[in-house]
């Protein structure tokens, strides 16, 4: 009844003469769609013929595998299996939460929140797919039937060979500053241009070409215990040292200028 | 649907009489209609299933990235788990899911009795599901040392990697498992309403309609999960 008012007196979209239209026995709902009985077992029955699909596709695999020895590539096992899943997913959101005949809000909210999923997964595995071309050694394990990447690639830098380094004591300290004292095959440590002489060789291997080249031997003052104090001191106006690499103390707490203006009180 | 059937003979005038009883719920004054309170309230579930699906992307986004970075390990873990208990937790889960929608058709009809059976029968397959997965997955591989992470202790593993594949594979399913006990909570809450007061009916069904739409998603959630645990290697 107060339907009818509604729409033989005014356009306001409400009711002047129940305006909240807190009346319970409104027609409420009435636009709502009532499923079909029949649609929903017919749904049901897809369903599980569908299960029964994917299940059989995946045993009739295994079977193909262990009698004929025939071994399907990879992305058939996962194409026929996340197809049938993703037909199933549709037949669901479509039928059982009635999106097909629901607010297309709804719909769109749904699709949206996939498409954030297709971005965060589809970025995810552009990543991982991709870092072999930066770095060679991270392309994908071998897996039966090959993958086809790199088949044409250099080869694997020598120093990521997969042959372990011979196990070495570095008498507890970080095995970064042990090969830097120590060197290796290619390349010598510190401590080899300390016993050479070569002042000029050792602080352009301490220091390397950049800021990043510094390290806690530097901090602890390293380069003095190994016997080179030169490289250290700081020019003034009566005398120029030549010096390599970055200004010492340029980065630690201590003020060189004090530290040798104490010394000389000494 | 165009008329509410008014024959009320046969309800108790307890219950109808109770204002949470259907026919005597109002709904909101800051909603123009009770049309709009639903479609709002719809609305926000679909907005919470969306979190729901993008919770599970990452546990989704997790098995790709590993299953591309250690195939054997995945492999190994696909091939032990039984493929029956995943078809049979499927099979439940569709059935479930067909009850949940047929409870909302029943209740949008006014079919009190009907409506209560499916919601029943919706509650039983949640506690069959769980049970299967407690009993004959859980309760199986955990015993054999098939444990997550760092209690993983399976002495005839192959692959070092074997362990992430088990917390992958607890993680989701004991995610989905306790979405499936909340669904069920869900159901037993409107069981009880259905049951005490006939609170639900054509006019008022907006939490049996959410309901459904949450277990669903789990069903949908579960329709992914098994072939990519179960079925792909």
């Amino acid at each position: 009844m107060s339907q009818d008012t509604t729409n033989a007196s005014n356009n306001l979209g409400w009711d002047p003469i129940d305006p909240h239209g807190i009346n319970p026995h409104d027609e409420a709902h009435k636009g709502h769609f009532v499923a079909d009985w029949k649609m929903q077992i017919s749904i049901l029955v897809i369903l599980l013929v569908f299960t029964v699909l994917t299940v059989g596709f995946y045993n009739l695999e295994q079977w193909a595998e262990t009698a004929f020895e025939i071994t399907l590539p990879k992305w058939i096992n996962i194409a026929g299996a996340m197809s049938i899943a993703t037909v199933k997913a549709i037949l669901v959101a479509a039928f059982f939460m009635q999106l097909k005949y629901d607010k297309v809000l709804n719909t769109f909210v749904m699709l949206f929140c996939l498409f954030c999923v297709a971005l965060f997964l589809g970025f995810t595995m552009i990543d991982l797919g991709s870092r072999h071309l930066v770095d060679p050694e991270r392309a994908p394990p071998i897996v039966a039937g090959g993958t086809g990447v790199g088949l044409n690639a250099a080869p694997v830098d020598k120093k990521f060979s997969l042959i372990l380094s011979p196990k070495v004591n570095t008498g507890g300290s970080n095995i970064v500053y042990y090969a830097r004292l120590h060197g290796n095959e290619e390349k010598p440590g510190l401590l080899y241009y300390r016993e050479k002489g070569d002042e000029a060789s050792f602080w352009k291997k301490f220091y390397g070409a950049h800021a990043s080249g510094r390290d806690e031997l530097d901090e602890r003052n390293f380069y003095e215990q190994l016997g080179f104090t030169t490289g250290t001191s700081i020019s003034d106006s009566n005398a120029s040292h030549p010096r390599y690499g970055l200004t010492p103390g340029l980065f630690s707490d201590v003020d060189p200028k004090t530290a040798e203006s104490q010394d000389d009180g000494h | 649907m165009t008329m509410i059937d008014t024959d009320t003979s046969g309800v108790p005038a307890r219950i109808l009489k109770s204002p949470m009883h259907w026919r005597n719920a109002k709904h909101q004054s800051h909603w123009r209609s009770g049309d709009e309170e639903f479609d709002a309230a719809k609305f926000g579930m679909w907005l919470f299933l969306s979190t729901e699906v993008l919770l599970f992307a990452g546990i989704f986004c997790g098995y790709a990235v590993f299953r591309m970075l250690y195939p054997e390990a995945w492999a190994n873990g696909s091939h032990s788990l039984d493929w029956r208990m995943g078809a049979a937790n499927t099979a439940i889960l569709l059935f479930s899911s067909w009850t949940a929608a047929n409870a909302v058709r029943l209740c949008q009809l006014d079919k009190q009795f009907w409506f209560k059976i499916n919601i029943l029968i919706t509650i039983l397959c949640a506690i069959a599901f769980v049970a299967i997965k407690f009993t004959f997955e859980y309760g199986i591989k955990l015993p054999e040392g098939k444990a997550p992470g760092t209690f993983f202790s399976y002495p005839y593993a192959t692959d070092p990697h074997e362990p992430l594949w088990w917390s992958l594979y607890y993680i989701g399913t004991g995610i989905h498992a306790f979405h499936v006990i909340i669904g069920a909570f869900l159901f037993a809450f409107v069981l009880w309403r259905a049951h005490r007061y006939q609170a639900y009916g054509p006019t008022q069904y907006t939490l049996v309609e959410n309901s459904a739409l949450y277990w669903h998603i789990v069903d949908l959630i579960w329709i992914f999960l098994f072939p990519l645990l179960y079925l792909i290697h």
